[in-house]
């Protein structure tokens, strides 16, 4: 797999004397073409881990490939999977529920929490870096499976949150293997873990030049006001910038049902997230072909998700480009 | 007509680029230029297991010094999803650890080497082997994995606790009716449920429907009815309604987490429903001392089911070697004196023999005289799963705790279950 550097046949003709001659232009095209060698393994990873995959299983989602065959075996069915999606896969839809209930409460809480939590720590006082340190861990460890493991124990029957509720006299019960309320303890995981944002947001209310809380107060603006007048008006890039990657997050919820629900979406598929789903069909029911369909499928939702988040940013996000 | 061809030349092309990269940059590593093989291995299990395997392999390349062993094993999580991706892309272990959850779904699929004509020839030898034993490697008539070890449902309740509160031991051949107002009993004594709920378990469905004249499968169908099923959800409603059982969030904790979680080591019931060779696994993990003996009923409706096997990948390069080295290790007694009972009682009689007189763990004694004591009365082996039998697993648990958490009444979960299940064989 041997990358040639560049090709030899060039040097001779091209002498230190011939590249003065031709000068800028030439040496720009020779700095391009450097500039492609060295992106060369970056190219090759693109190709072999990401586009061709992706080409792979498109192709797959037109057929029956089941794991265990050869892809030659696979039979092309054309639009079949896709037609079972939709019209014959009680499943699949209520996956779809799922991950939207997780994604459309989850994704807003979790913003409403990083920006209060950002707000909180914009100040200063003594031990603030070491705040925003502890805010930010849980993110960090979030995505983790060692996380859902203790989530799991904290929501247990016997577990540290019925053991607080007991001290006021309220019997808890298994929270995570509750159909009612396991989806409920996936999300507030979800957002316990808006360190992320809350980073940005912070970085945001930095930027927010002083002048205009200022000049707010001198019109005698409560604070309210001025939250509603200045600083969400002014964060309001880095607001759209948080939820069109916390939306995406939302809907790729996977690790923490994966692993509160011991892989299945129990009990009795109240954590059934799509991604979840999607992992199933394919190497539990080796439906392959059907799980690349429903990956497809979950791409170009994601996709059209996010122009539509685009098209409404129009509206409410305010660049301010310093001249205005 | 033309697109999917279309398509599938460029896929082909598509396909090709990286493979031919890749080959250039690997050699055929398992050339036998010097005539030694290096043969791939794969199991999950624990760290335990690991060492006697590798300890049986050493055994058989000090004999064999031409034959070396590559070895990956990990936890039964994930498993299957590897050896699934491995197979996939072509490069399946030369010989890997399966179970009958698994063993009609490779077997179907061409995947696993079929032994029959090793057995034959003597090359595989399964003399020693009870019969139903070896039999139940058998699927589509072609012998797709040797049996590795043999149990049986076993039902395992807390000794101590039972004895403490001066309760009544469960016996073998206890009827159902019986069991579940003992479960009432002992519970309300101990103040534990005095049983998990197993509506959620299929090797408590299919015990229970083998003694009602049925099975769980005849072939690739399913040889039980809806009314079965709505049956078998009725008993444990009843049950729950008695606080026979902990309650559905609890007995959901037992469906959905390892062996070593399971309700009777964790003290959130009394018994729990096992393979008898997971006993000593289970003991590991709880002070208290238990106890097992067969599920309720007719205890001839129980079988000698494999507990595992090993399969030759077809695609091996060396077949007749990875072929000898899983007879090895079923059959040499010296492997067979390393290995134990960790995958169960040794499938050759000889060796079982052999290796019981020296087990130690009072754990897996008790396994071994469960086994023993059923043995005379073990009714004829059901078929190995078929294909869809994973997806039946799963779908009984979802429709069992629809009517646990009463999300579902027995008759609407049995239906949900008996068409879930009926699609999944049937797929």
């Amino acid at each position: 797999m041997a990358v040639s550097t560049r090709p030899p046949a060039h040097r001779p003709q091209s002498g230190p004397a011939a590249s003065q001659r031709r000068g800028r232009p030439a040496r720009h095209q020779d700095d391009g073409r450097a500039g492609y060698v060295f992106l060369s393994p970056w190219l090759l990873g693109l190709a072999a881990v990401t586009a061709i995959p992706m080409l792979l299983s498109l192709y797959l989602s037109f057929t029956n490939y089941d794991v265990l065959s050869s892809f030659s075996e696979a039979d092309w069915v054309g639009l079949d999977n896709y037609r079972k999606m939709f019209t014959d896969d009680p499943a699949f839809w209520h996956a779809v529920r799922v991950t939207l209930v997780f994604a459309l409460i989850g994704t807003p809480l979790k913003l409403g929490a990083a920006l209060g939590v950002a707000m909180l720590l914009n100040r200063s006082f003594r031990g603030a870096g070491l705040f925003r340190g502890l805010f930010y861990l849980p993110s960090l460890l979030g995505g983790s499976v060692a996380v859902a493991m203790i989530w799991r124990s904290i929501f247990d029957r016997s577990g540290a949150f019925n053991a607080f509720l007991s001290w006021f006299g309220i019997e808890g019960k298994a929270w995570v293997n509750d159909p009612s309320t396991a989806l409920g303890t996936l999300i507030l995981l979800a957002v316990w873990q808006f360190g992320a944002p809350m980073v940005i947001f912070l970085a945001g209310l930095k930027q927010v030049p002083n002048e205009l809380y200022e000049a707010a107060e001198v019109d005698g603006a409560s604070s309210v006001r001025k939250f509603l007048s200045v600083t969400l008006p002014m964060l309001s890039p880095v607001i759209f910038f948080n939820l069109v990657l916390e939306t995406i997050h939302g809907f790729q919820g996977f690790t923490s049902a994966f692993v509160l629900s011991g892989g299945t979406g129990g009990p009795v598929d109240s954590t059934l997230m799509y991604t979840l789903q999607l992992y199933l069909k394919g190497f539990a029911n080796f439906e392959m072909g059907y799980a690349s369909a429903m990956a497809w499928v979950f791409l170009i939702t994601i996709g059209l998700v996010t122009v539509v988040l685009f098209r409404t940013g129009r509206f409410w996000v305010h660049y301010s480009d310093g001249d205005d | 007509m033309t697109a999917p061809r279309l398509m599938r030349g460029l896929m082909a092309a598509v396909i090709a680029l990286p493979l031919a990269l890749l080959g250039a940059c690997g050699g055929d590593d398992n050339s036998s230029s010097d005539g030694k093989t290096e043969l791939t291995f794969f199991w999950w299990g624990g760290e335990a297991r690991a060492k006697l395997t590798e300890q049986a392999l050493a055994l058989y390349t000090q004999k064999h010094p031409d034959v070396t062993f590559k070895t990956t094993w990990q936890a039964n999580q994930g498993y299957f999803d590897k050896l699934a991706t491995l197979t996939a892309g072509s490069d399946a272990p030369d010989i890997f650890q399966i179970d009958d959850n698994y063993l009609a779904e490779y077997a179907t699929r061409n995947v696993t080497l079929d032994l029959t004509s090793y057995k034959d020839s003597g090359k595989v030898d399964v003399s020693k082997f009870p019969e139903g034993l070896w039999k139940y490697g058998v699927v589509d008539n072609k012998l797709a994995g040797l049996a590795m070890g043999e149990n049986t449902q076993g039902l395992v309740f807390n000794k101590t606790k039972l004895e403490a509160a001066k309760q009544e031991l469960p016996k073998t051949g206890i009827s159902w009716a019986d069991f579940i107002t003992w479960a009432q009993k002992a519970g309300a004594a101990t103040k534990i449920p005095g049983t998990q709920d197993p509506s959620a378990d299929y090797k408590a469905f299919w015990v229970w429907l083998r003694q009602n004249g049925k099975d769980l499968y005849n072939g690739n169908q399913l040889a039980f009815t809806k009314d079965d099923v709505q049956k078998w959800f009725e008993l444990w409603k009843g049950a729950r309604d008695t606080k026979a059982t902990p309650t559905a969030d609890v007995i959901h904790e037992g469906n959905a987490t390892d062996i070593t979680k399971q309700l009777v080591v964790t003290n959130k019931a009394l018994t729990s429903w096992v393979w008898a060779n997971q006993m000593p696994d289970i003991q590991k993990n709880t002070k208290d001392e238990l106890a097992v003996v067969a599920y309720p009923g007719d205890p001839s409706a129980q079988w000698a089911r494999a507990s595992m096997y090993f399969s030759v990948y077809r695609g091996s390069k060396d077949k007749d070697k990875a072929v000898d080295v899983i007879n090895f290790l079923a059959n040499d007694p010296e492997a067979a004196k390393i290995l134990g009972t960790d995958r169960g009682l040794p499938s050759n009689l000889d060796n079982r023999t052999a290796v019981a007189a020296t087990v130690t763990d009072p754990a897996m004694k008790a396994s071994i005289a469960l086994e023993d004591e059923l043995v005379k009365k073990f009714g004829p082996a059901p078929s190995v799963p078929p294909k869809g039998h994973s997806t039946v697993k799963s779908e009984l648990i979802k429709a069992a705790e629809a009517a646990q958490f009463g999300t579902a009444t027995p008759d609407k979960a049995a239906e949900q279950f008996f068409a879930a299940a009926q699609a999944a064989v049937a797929g």
